[in-house]
């Protein structure tokens, strides 16, 4: 009979490491599976094997892991790196988690599970993203990290703090960065004005973010305002052309790297059923959950940008509540202060997920990026372009989920997490339906792909 | 299709022997399949099975399953999960090439 652990964390970023410290602390069994091949998420990816000379590119908030990386290797709890969980569904013992390690399968009991496997970057869909060339900014940074590998020359379009990390970065690296194509609409800095006083309750990440937007205005040709974008090429990438103001540009350039925030990964959570909102401030779909991290299912807690979307100190801190949260579920006696600590925790969480409002209003998508032509790829994996989903939404199709079996749009490799989003905001407009009332595309198992031997041999616990 | 857009931001990384479409190639070590491809010029990893359209990695985080290549005789493994290790084999999945 297979081990079963009193916690189990997927993902070992923030906040998957603060909740596993804290758990293993207390001294219950925990056992961490994280996709990376090492610890850190995708903020301190690669943070325990970086060379100094990257680490003084990536910046200052990426060695801030350190010590949260340490004490994570050094806490007493069973971690496994470069695993994929294929599939999880409850068990009469708790839950069964079924993963591939080092290619087999394996399988793990918990009676308690934590998903804390961050966010991906919200996809992109303009007309020619699927062209090689094109990466997005998040890979930009990942090759960055990973691999300390860097374009030698390249366009940034889009909108959101990483894509102004990222153009940091590269610079400090020596990047040849031709432009950078800012999609923010202008009205979102009016907006954002209210929320000034939320962004002020964190004053260092305040300060360190208008520095940054300061010096890439100043020191990269930097066009504001840009809107209808579309990736030229025939083969590969061999331009941009953007309008600015009613006037159409052209730029050339043979790699593109394209952003526009971020939003929570869900699929784990669907598939086992948990309730998801529609957060229309940070624009995506949300596990549904409380400020420990609890969702809708009992003895599922989320925590991290998996969550609520807020960067790396949120995610820690959510890790460590939903850890603490966990622990005095246990007959496990904890010292009185902890109670304290835990309530103090409890309204940074609060106080963090509020101030982040300023992020969220600023760098707003732009509502012409929801709308892709229609002659842009929205589902990549199927191939499958804005017009035929307009077309069967138009002609009587309920919703995302039937959409899917008419167009196969969502059905590709990727679990429809590249397209996902988008055919719910088609759906919306063209039944002129809010999102909070279109459903998100439903999950279905394997999470990722598994072939029939391991399968098979999955089958024995 | 084999224009070098990428540098490797270390003078000095040690370097490590790979096979792309049967050639062998040095890379520094430490990249992932997916970064080695890039490195080495190769934009394209795949055709798309229905439009018969050139893909590459996109995500290099193990999203958007464009990556798929061919490692070491399995054919369809995310290119930007894999590390490469000395003499892995790696073929993209490009009409022409293999
Ligand atoms: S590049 Fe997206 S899954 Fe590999």
């Amino acid at each position: 009979m297979a081990q079963i652990y009193d916690y189990l964390v997927i993902g070992a970023g923030p906040a998957g490491m603060a909740a596993a410290i804290e758990t293993s602390n207390a001294g219950l069994s925990v056992l961490v599976l994280d996709q990376a091949s090492s610890a850190g998420g995708q903020i301190y990816r690669n943070l325990g094997h970086a060379d100094k000379q990257q680490t003084s590119v990536l910046g200052s908030n990426y060695g801030a892991g350190k010590p949260l990386l340490e004490c994570f290797m050094a806490a007493n709890c069973d971690y496994q790196s470069s695993v994929q969980v294929w599939h999880i569904e409850t068990h009469t013992k708790g839950f069964l988690v079924a993963a591939i390690v080092a290619g087999e399968t394996k399988s793990f009991l918990t009676s308690h599970l934590l998903l804390a496997h961050g966010a991906m970057e919200r996809p992109m869909a303009i007309t020619g993203w699927h062209k090689p060339g094109v990466l997005t900014a998040g890979a930009g940074q990942i090759l960055l990290k990973s691999s300390a590998l860097m374009p030698k020359e390249v366009v940034l379009v889009g909108s959101g703090p990483l894509l102004l990390l990222l153009a940091q970065q590269y610079r400090v690296a020596g990047v040849a960065i031709k432009a950078i194509l800012d999609t923010t609409p202008k009205s979102n800095y009016w907006y954002a004005i209210p929320w000034l006083v939320a962004g002020l309750t964190n004053p260092m990440e305040l300060f360190k973010g208008l520095w940054l937007t300061l010096v890439q205005r100043i020191k990269i040709p930097y066009i504001s305002g840009v809107s209808h974008l579309e990736v030229m090429g025939d083969e590969q990438v061999s331009g941009v052309k953007y309008t600015v103001s009613d006037r159409v540009y052209n730029i050339d350039c043979k790699l593109v790297m394209l952003h526009q925030g971020i939003i929570a990964q869900t699929q784990m959570a669907q598939m086992l059923r948990c309730a998801m909102v529609w957060n229309e401030r940070q624009q995506c779909w949300q596990i549904k959950a409380d400020v420990m991290g609890y969702t809708s299912i009992p003895g599922v807690q989320v925590a991290g940008d998996g969550g609520s979307i807020g960067g790396a100190l949120l995610a820690q801190i959510e890790g460590r509540v939903a850890g603490m949260g966990r622990v005095f579920n246990t007959p496990v006696v904890s010292p009185w202060h902890k109670k304290w600590v835990y309530s103090w925790l409890r309204f940074r969480v609060k106080q963090l997920r509020w101030a982040r409002g300023l992020v969220d209003r600023l760098y707003r998508p732009a509502e012409w990026l929801s709308k892709p032509a229609d002659q842009t790829i929205v589902c990549r994996c199927e191939q499958v372009n804005a017009k035929t989903i307009r077309s069967i939404v138009n002609s009587g199709c309920a919703g995302v989920n039937q959409l899917k079996r008419f167009t196969r749009a969502g059905m590709g490799a990727c679990q429809g997490r590249q397209c996902g989003l988008n055919l719910s905001h088609l759906v919306a407009q063209t039944q002129q339906r809010p999102m909070a009332e279109v459903e998100p595309l439903s999950v279905r198992p394997p999470l990722s792909p598994i072939n029939l031997g391991q399968l098979a041999k999955s089958l024995r616990l | 299709m084999s224009d070098f857009l990428f540098n490797h931001l270390l003078d000095d990384a040690h370097q490590c022997p790979i096979i792309v479409n049967g050639v062998a190639c040095q890379v520094p070590e430490q990249l992932s399949v997916a970064a080695a491809l890039l490195y080495l010029g190769h934009l394209a990893n795949r055709q798309h099975p229905v439009s018969g359209e050139l893909r590459g990695s996109y995500c290099h985080a193990g999203f958007c399953f464009e990556c798929l290549v061919a490692i070491d005789g399995q054919a369809n493994k995310r290119a930007c999960l894999t590390q490469i290790t000395p003499n892995m084999s790696i073929n993209t999945a490009l009409a022409g090439v293999n």
